[in-house]
């Protein structure tokens, strides 16, 4: 059984410990991560701005990258809906790169469905003693219908207080090129989204996609605001580590 | 204003008839089709099955359009028979300050004799032979009575078709209108009204078929509501039986 | 706020967004609309069911419109209605004003229409001398403030009680308090002269019944009743996709459109309008017009991409759903409609691609309007077949075809990926304060004016995955034999064929 890892780009440049954490949570269940390297990026920057040929040069890697894998994981609800949504519009005319896409859409998981779905894991085992808000990214929720699976890991996560985020469904602005082309509306709606994060008094803000996060993470620490941005992954192995800490481990 | 010249209609009728010849072929070739074909295949028709079940009991009914009513900012209420409306009107008249009513001319409504039963008041009956006169005093009425053609409860909704009896500004032009709703004509569904009215044939077919479901109102102003805008700002539904 | 000027989103929300009575008033109303829906239809229950057949009612007529638009036009035809066709709007338009002058028409009135603004009726009515007004309370406050509407629903919500105040006081010759109630009331009364002494009443038309030629409207202030009843003329514009099979079909709409845009269970007022008054009718119009217009509404015909787009009942519920649009309000929009509707709606009625500017761009691409809409229209894939669509006629912009051809580059290869990412961690040590870059220069001004962001790691996850990969093997425990079978169980159902060993 080939289970391989697709980093996205942003979390392969940006943020390591997502895949470390996801490396590693995988492990104790049995999963060795296989990674390929050929893989670069979904496309969705390209394809969102209408640049299809170039969406399609960067998700040809992709569709490569896991040609003969069981079974894709991506730390990301946005990428792998473009997976899912996307890929088969993309390469709609061409007869090999579509069966490609299709098998491909079958396989591949968003982080917690993997968890939830494929392995039917929800308790990790996990103690993290903190304040914790959740953003449900749009793409997730609305394209994969992504809603009860970090529901269920964050409930089992012992010592953890969970304060529901106002306004938890509406967009934080990202839009990936749409937060450079648009800013003073993406700017708005970031905003707005941080207000909101504050008025929870959170101390940990947690989410399942990091342009997401990077977005409202980069608004909060303009503000000055010392709130702790993290990706579920992450945040479920520390929760890991310190348990296997308290125990000895 | 005069009539339209039948010649100017006429030119207009062939310009339209040539017109619709390119609209729909337009219309046609864009759907892949160079004629267009016959009654295609309507498997989606009216609602999904599960409601088309959906059925309630006389009682409820009532209940539940009384509740809608009122929650519309109307006034329902239940009237044993149509002997003691006169009565129910007068109370209504009082309340609203009203002088002046205008009904339907249907029979169930002319057995009322309210000229006689309440003189206080002055009552007219819509007369579709007379359109400039009924205007006039259907403008000046203070309240308009109608037998409504159907009721539903799930909407809380009358429906008031019209005819040479039936002018449509008798629900419209009074401040006040009064929609008298025997029971048996109370359904549990708006399709239930809907098909009613579709089996009307054509030669026969309403030209105004009214759903009315409470006063009329708007929050066009800050959001702010406000009740009798332009239709009648006090609407009460007399439910008999 | 008077009239925002130019084509581009982008400029006319930078003044929108620092409105601030504009921007809670839109905040305000959007949340009131959106909760509204949100409580009508739980309360109503099966939502996913109801919009499905929605979809399917509305995909259904919209693929056999030749059909029905003939039986349509041709019941009405037997009811003694004039039909008429505007291939354009102008056409709509001069149409409309034949009919107007040969009846030497004064005055018309008229109730809420979209298609009616689309036309631009009522500039053309007042060119020749003829007075238009407008009888739905926000529209003839915006007509008075001489502004278009700032939502398709609620159309002077951008408006305060004391501008309604001074502007109603105007019309009166008096001054009249900032009170709802005393300003609907000279509304009310004003109007009401309208209604009686109008040559023409012009209204819209919500949805046209195939079966028997019917004309529906749904109100909730009895204006549109007033321009169908009393006026001797009815003018309809109806847009050409508006159709349902039937009387039965009808009742699906009635549950969706009420509920979607305002939350209620019906509009105080539906009205199903047959032709003019019979024969033996005492009100009524005697003599009643429809005009069907296309106006680019037939370019999304066959069209497999934007099809669908003819599926919308203008409830406005997108509108809503939008974050953008709640953030920018309606007069953002350039066109007739706004918000996401509005932002397809308006490029896609346009061959023109050049004319589209940055419409399509105004989105985050969230996917909330989809999720509201009522009848499944996908709006947020729709916007970015329309970015598509202005690459592949090129017409973008020069600097952002060239970032992309560069990521083209970059992406297309791992090892020219990998380069970029080296290129990007030493790169940036100009940059990086403390962790991280503030600078406004170049095209990331636009992402620092509002964040920070993060130094790239020294080394890129790729960079560390040998060494990570091994140290999670000293966690490495083996696989539950249930879990393993629960994942061959799934390989094993997959129809696509999956991993093809």
């Amino acid at each position: 059984m080939k289970v391989s890892l697709f980093i996205t780009c942003i979390s392969d440049a940006l943020f390591p410990p997502i895949g470390e954490a996801m490396t590693q949570l995988l492990a104790r269940y049995g999963v060795r991560l296989d990674f390929p390297k050929v893989q670069t990026c979904c496309g969705q920057p390209a394809f969102n701005s209408g640049y299809w040929d170039e969406a399609r040069a960067s998700a040809k890697t992709i569709l490569e990258a896991f040609d003969d894998s069981d079974f894709v994981i991506a730390p990301s609800g946005s990428c792998t809906g473009m997976i899912h949504h996307y890929y088969p519009k993309l390469f709609e005319n061409d007869a090999v790169l579509l069966e490609k896409s299709n098998r491909l859409k079958e396989k591949t998981y968003e982080f917690t469905q993997f968890l939830v779905q494929v392995l039917g894991v929800t308790d990790v085992g996990a103690y993290f003693p903190h304040k914790v808000t959740y953003h449900p990214s749009c793409h997730g929720t609305r394209l994969l219908g992504i809603k009860d699976e970090p529901m269920e890991l964050m409930s089992h996560v012992e010592g953890m207080e969970y304060v529901p985020l106002p306004y938890a469904e509406d967009c934080c602005g990202f839009g990936g090129t749409f937060a450079v082309k648009m800013s003073e509306i993406s700017g708005a709606m970031v905003s707005e989204k941080s207000q909101h994060v504050l008025e929870t008094e959170a101390e940990v803000l947690v989410g399942l996609d990091m342009g997401c996060l990077l977005n409202i993470g980069g608004n909060l620490k303009f503000r000055d605001q010392p709130v702790r941005v993290m990706h579920l992954a992450e945040l479920l192995y520390e929760g890991v580590r310190n348990r296997e800490q308290t125990a000895g481990v | 204003m005069t009539k339209s010249d039948p010649e100017f209609l006429a030119r207009l009728t062939r310009e339209s008839l040539e017109a619709e010849k390119r609209f729909i072929g337009n219309i046609a070739s864009r759907l892949g089709r160079s004629v267009t074909g016959p009654a295609p295949v309507h498997p989606y028709r009216g609602a999904p099955d599960f409601w088309t079940a959906f059925e309630l009991g006389i009682e409820d009914k009532i209940e539940r359009f009384m509740e809608n009513w009122r929650a519309a900012g109307g006034y329902p209420e239940r009237i044993a028979s149509m002997s003691e409306l006169p009565e129910a009107i007068y109370r209504i008249a009082k309340e609203q300050h009203a002088r002046s009513t205008i009904r339907q001319n249907l029979p169930e409504l002319e057995r009322l004799e309210l000229a006689s039963v309440l003189p206080e008041l002055s009552h007219h009956a819509w007369n579709g032979g007379d359109p400039e006169d009924s205007l006039d005093i259907c403008e000046q009425s203070d309240i308009g009575i109608v037998l409504a053609d159907h009721a539903v409860a799930y909407t809380g909704t009358i429906v008031v078709t019209s005819s040479a009896d039936k002018g449509r500004s008798v629900s419209l032009l009074p401040n006040v209108l009064v929609a008298v709703i025997p029971a048996e004509r109370m359904l549990t569904r708006l399709g239930e009204a809907m098909k009613e009215i579709a089996s009307v044939p054509a030669e026969r077919f309403p030209a105004g078929a009214h759903f009315i479901s409470g006063p009329s109102r708007s929050s066009d102003i800050e959001n702010d509501l406000t009740i009798g805008v332009h239709g009648p700002g006090a609407a009460y539904a007399l439910i008999v039986g | 706020m008077s009239k925002p000027q130019g084509f581009n989103v982008k400029e006319r929300a930078k003044s929108a967004l620092q409105d601030e009575f504009l921007i809670d008033a839109v905040k305000f109303t959007t949340e009131r609309l959106k909760n509204g829906k949100k409580a009508a239809t739980a309360e109503h229950g099966n939502w996913e069911e109801w919009r499905e057949r929605g979809r399917q009612i509305r995909a259904h007529t919209v693929a056999h419109l030749d059909y029905y638009l003939s039986r349509f036009i041709e019941n009405a035809r037997a009811q003694g209605v004039h039909v008429h066709f505007a291939s354009e709007g102008k056409d709509a338009a001069r149409i409309a004003m034949d009919i107007a002058k040969h009846r030497g028409a004064k005055s018309v009135v008229k109730s809420k229409s979209m298609v009616s603004e689309e036309v631009h009726i009522n500039e053309a009515f007042e060119k020749i001398g003829i007075e238009s007004i407008e009888s739905d309370l926000g529209e003839y406050i915006i007509q008075l403030a001489n502004e278009p509407p700032s939502h398709i629903i609620i159309p002077a919500i951008h408006k305060n009680r004391r501008q309604i105040a001074e502007l109603l006081s105007k019309e009166a010759g008096e001054t009249l308090p900032p009170e709802t109630k005393v300003l609907a009331g000279f509304a009310r009364r004003k109007l009401r002269d309208k209604f009686l002494e109008a040559d023409i009443g012009l209204t819209g038309c919500n949805f046209g019944i195939a079966e028997t030629g019917t004309v529906v409207i749904f109100e909730n202030e009895g204006n549109a009743r007033m321009v169908s009843t009393v006026p001797k003329i009815q003018i309809t514009l109806m847009g050409m996709e508006r159709l349902i099979p039937s009387w039965d079909d009808l009742e699906v709409m009635a549950t969706l459109l009420p509920r979607s845009a305002t939350g209620q269970r019906m509009t105080m007022y539906m009205s199903g309008i047959t032709g003019p008054r019979r024969e033996e009718d005492g009100d009524g119009p005697e003599e009643m017009h429809i005009i069907i217009v296309d106006n680019g509404r037939s370019l999304q015909l066959g069209d497999p991409d934007f099809q669908e787009l003819l599926n919308c009942i203008r409830c406005g519920a997108c509108l809503n759903a939008c974050p953008v649009y709640r953030h920018i309000g309606g007069h953002s929009y350039p066109g007739t409609y706004s918000g996401p509707i509005g932002a397809v709606l308006t490029p896609a009625l346009n061959k023109n691609a050049e004319e589209w500017h940055d419409i399509a761009n105004a989105s985050s691409l969230c996917g909330a309007c989809y999720e509201a809409c009522p009848v499944k229209i996908p709006l947020h894939d729709m916007l970015v077949y329309l970015r598509n669509r202005k690459v592949e006629r090129g017409v973008t912009a020069p600097g952002e075809k060239m970032a992309m051809k560069g990521f083209k580059m970059l992406m297309g290869n791992h090892a020219w990926f990998e380069h970029a990412v080296k290129a990007g961690q030493l790169g940036q040590k100009l940059l990086v304060r403390d962790g991280v870059i503030k600078s406004r220069i170049g095209p990331l001004g636009g992402w620092t004016a509002y964040r920070h962001i993060p130094a790239l790691p020294g080394k890129s996850f790729r960079e560390q995955w040998t060494k990570l990969s091994s140290e999670a093997e000293k966690s490495f425990k083996p696989m539950a034999d249930e879990m393993k079978s629960r994942m061959e169980k799934i390989v094993q159902e997959r129809t696509k064929g999956g991993h093809r060993a």
